[in-house]
This record gives C-alpha cells, sequence and structure tokens, in this order.
C-alpha cells in the first residue's frame, strides 16, 4: 500500500472526516497521539521527503505558537477555574493552560494529516478523481485545468507588461501610494488578459466537441480498491484510537457547546 | 447546478478563480505575519481579501452558484498549488462561498448593487467565523477577544471583499474585457448617457 497510488478523493474525504472529529476534543492528548500516529502512516506508507515535510510543516509550528499565547493572553475563565499565576491583567488557570497547549497542538495534528494529502496526491488525479468518484461536472473540471496552465502564461505575461512600463519610463514607485496603485496596473490587464484567453479557449473546447456531458469515457481511470477503504479505516482509525487512549488516561474532554 | 451555464462562463470563472488562488496563498504570508505581530486577530484584519472571488465572480456573471463555486474552485487551486493545509481548505471555501451567495440569494440573484455586495462580504465572514470557532475551537478564548475578532472580520469582509471586489470588477469592465457579461453593457450604457449629456 503507497500512499501516493491510493484514490485522492477517498483520501481527502478520510483527512477532512478526522479533522472534524478532532474538532471536538479540547484535551492535549488526543492531537497529540493523532499527531504521531499520522506522522507515523506518512513516512511508513509513503513516499515522502524529509525536507519537504519539515520546510512545510515549520509555518504551523509558528501558528501552532500563536494560537497557544492567543489563548493564554486571553482565556475563558470559568468559575471554578483554579488560578495557576495571575499579573495585571494575565490570569493563567490550569484549565486554561490545558486548553490553550491542546489548540497548539490541535493544529499540528490538522497539520500533520493535511500534509499526508498534500506531499502523496497529483493535482490532475484528484481532480480526474473528483469527477469519476464525486460526480464534479466536467465542464468545471475541465475548466479549472485550463486555468491552471494558464499559469504559467500569466508569468510570462507579467514580465511582458513590466518591461512595456520600463520602456516607457513608468514603473518606477518609491512611496507607499506608489506602490499600491501600481499594483492595479499590473493586476487588471493581467485579469483582462486572463479573460480574454478564456473565452477564446472556451471556444475551442467547443469546436473540438467538448460537451461537458458527465457520461464521459477517460482515458485515465481512476480506480477505487479495496486498499484505499483500509486506508480510510486506519486515518479515522487514528483519531479514534487517539481518542480512546486519552479517554482510558482520564484526560478526554469535549466541546460541550460552549459559546 | 450548472443547468444554464455556457461554457465561456464556466471558464472565465475558473480563470478568476486559479487568479485569485494564487492571490490567496501570497495573502496567506502577509496573514502570517499580521498573525506574528498582533495574534489571532492578525488573520482577521485581511480575512476579507479571501472572499473577493464570490463577489467578482457574481458580480460579473450573475447567476446562481457563481459566489459558491468560485470560492471553491479557488480552494481548490489554492490546494492543487500545495497548499498544505490540504483538503479542509476546499470545505471552508464551501462554507465561506455560501455566505456570499445567500446575499444574492436574498435578492434573487437580480440586484447587483454596491449594498448587495458589501453584504455578500460579510455574509462570507459570518459563515467562515462560524466554521473557524469549531474548527479553531475559539470558545476556549475569552468572550471579549472572539466578538473582537468577528466585528474586525465582518469590517474586513465588508471592505476587503464587497468595496474592493466591486472596484476591481468595474475597472475591469472599462478594460473592455467583459463586454459580453451584462456588466460590460452596464459599463457601456453609463459611458454613452455620459457623452449625450456632455
Amino acid at each position: 500500500m503507497l500512499l501516493n497510488e491510493m484514490n485522492p478523493s477517498i483520501k481527502a474525504l478520510s483527512i477532512v472526516v478526522g479533522i472534524l472529529m478532532l474538532s471536538f476534543f479540547f484535551d492535549p492528548v488526543t492531537p497529540l497521539l493523532s499527531f504521531l500516529l499520522t506522522i507515523a502512516i506518512t513516512f511508513i506508507f509513503g513516499k515522502v521527503s524529509f525536507k519537504k515535510w519539515i520546510f512545510l510543516f515549520l509555518p504551523f509550528l509558528f501558528m501552532a505558537v500563536v494560537y497557544v499565547w492567543s489563548a493564554l493572553l486571553f482565556p475563558r475563565v470559568d468559575p471554578g477555574d483554579h488560578i495557576l499565576w495571575e499579573w495585571q491583567f494575565i490570569t493563567v488557570t490550569e484549565e486554561g493552560l490545558e486548553r490553550s497547549i491542546s489548540l497548539g497542538l490541535r493544529v499540528l495534528s490538522f497539520a500533520s494529516l493535511s500534509l499526508l494529502f498534500a506531499l502523496t496526491t497529483n493535482p490532475i488525479h484528484f481532480l480526474l478523481s473528483l469527477m469519476q468518484q464525486c460526480r464534479l461536472s466536467p465542464k468545471i473540471a475541465y475548466s479549472i485545468m485550463a486555468g491552471y496552465q494558464f499559469l504559467p502564461l500569466m508569468k510570462e505575461e507579467m514580465e511582458i507588461i513590466r518591461g512595456a512600463h520600463r520602456v516607457r519610463g513608468a514603473g518606477r514607485s518609491h512611496t507607499l501610494s506608489d506602490k499600491i496603485k501600481q499594483i492595479k496596473k499590473y493586476a487588471i490587464p493581467l485579469l483582462a488578459s486572463g479573460i480574454r484567453k478564456a473565452e477564446r479557449t472556451a471556444i475551442a473546447m467547443e469546436s473540438k466537441g467538448f460537451t461537458g456531458e458527465p457520461n464521459r469515457e477517460f482515458y485515465k481511470v481512476i480506480p477505487v480498491t479495496k486498499k484505499d477503504w483500509l486506508l480510510s479505516c486506519m486515518l479515522i482509525g487514528v483519531v479514534i484510537l487517539s481518542v480512546y487512549v486519552s479517554f482510558k488516561l482520564g484526560h478526554l474532554s469535549l466541546y460541550r457547546g460552549e459559546l | 447546478m450548472l443547468g444554464n451555464w455556457k461554457l465561456r462562463e464556466v471558464v472565465v470563472m475558473s480563470v478568476l478563480a486559479v487568479v485569485f488562488g494564487v492571490i490567496y496563498l501570497l495573502f496567506l504570508q502577509l496573514g502570517n505575519v499580521l498573525v506574528g505581530m498582533f495574534g489571532l486577530i492578525g488573520y482577521d484584519l485581511i480575512f476579507g481579501i479571501w472572499f473577493i472571488v464570490s463577489i467578482i465572480a457574481a458580480y460579473i456573471i450573475r447567476k446562481p452558484g457563481a459566489a459558491v463555486m468560485s470560492e471553491t474552485i479557488a480552494a481548490a487551486i489554492e490546494v492543487m498549488l500545495g497548499n498544505a493545509v490540504g483538503p479542509r481548505l476546499i470545505l471552508a471555501g464551501i462554507i465561506q462561498g455560501l455566505g456570499a451567495e445567500a446575499a444574492f440569494a436574498a435578492t434573487r440573484w437580480k440586484n447587483y448593487s454596491l449594498w448587495v455586495l458589501v453584504a455578500a462580504g460579510m455574509g462570507s465572514s459570518v459563515t467562515s467565523f462560524v466554521w473557524g470557532y469549531f474548527l479553531g475551537g475559539f470558545s476556549a478564548l475569552s468572550p471579549g477577544y472572539v466578538t473582537a475578532m468577528f466585528i474586525v472580520r465582518l469590517a474586513s469582509g465588508a471592505i476587503l471583499a464587497g468595496l474592493l471586489g466591486k472596484y476591481i470588477s468595474d475597472s475591469l469592465a472599462r478594460t473592455g474585457a467583459l463586454n459580453s457579461f451584462p456588466i460590460g453593457k452596464e459599463v457601456r450604457k453609463a459611458k454613452q448617457n455620459h457623452e449625450i449629456s456632455a
């Protein structure tokens, strides 16, 4: 079983379900365990470069820290919480500390699940699978693929606009308001040419017989096999196992609908 | 959902979503800087920018579903470009788009004046905040801080999505690229009236 070859739609769905389940828990043990187990799955079953993983993971680590300190500075204080430390307007309670660490770990557990998807999925296969398994309209899917191919063209066009500005002696900006006006000078022509290109593409697609019929045949078939469901069970099982262990250790804390 | 959509409109919507998907990713970096400076409320300052494609697509194409589909596609593009937030971003896109779509639906997709666009931006703020509240576990934060976050996000949705979205679409219409869309006809009519009166 190689994660990179699994069905993208089912992989995506299992990950979203896992994340939704994790959102109900406010104790540190559940997200921590899920985080560690998901990393294990990523590197055991996936062909993932460790360097790339760390590189993409670092921003999440930063976000987790922001979550922790935001929750520590502005905690919810319920009557009956045990106060650990008080200074000026900052009150740190035992419950608050646990909840803020849990929020930070929640960010990390979400990150590990998301990275498992992002690093093992080919975007075009994902779109094909959405069409074949989730009945996404081919009109939309092929339009997205066409738009996706525009990106390198737009980069080229950006260079042309920059060159045109420079030839005319425009394009030097020093103050902040000049720089903001500068953004408009690039953005509007880029968007305008993008829209013109889109209309031409649509005409080309139709003239070649593209009807957008949902019952079409595919050159590349993205199958669903038993292994896909096994992976699905494994990913959701990770969350259930984490919740169970946390419950056994007596840490489990659920979202109780507080506003 | 695509019943009366022409392929031309679908491709234009996708291209708008692709362009703004890239812009959304760039703003994520800015958001991270702001969050470093102000804490969680930093994202809310610029949150409106992440709804802008809903407003632009709906304002240009003027068909039911434009707001929610364009936002969803923009989110899907972010995922395809290798954004590490992964598939849950698509769900967030649907939820944000539904907020904007609700405002357009309330006018039966007939009214695209400034206040409707602003209301659509604020609609996305509301749905995205409810989603973030649940997923981010904001109930662990003090109610005062959460209220402040919500108010800032509403303002951001109104200004960065509603007002800026209208401004960009109108500027685009003036280039003539949107002449085959209702908005282009509107701009041309306004120009003609101006010439007659002048």
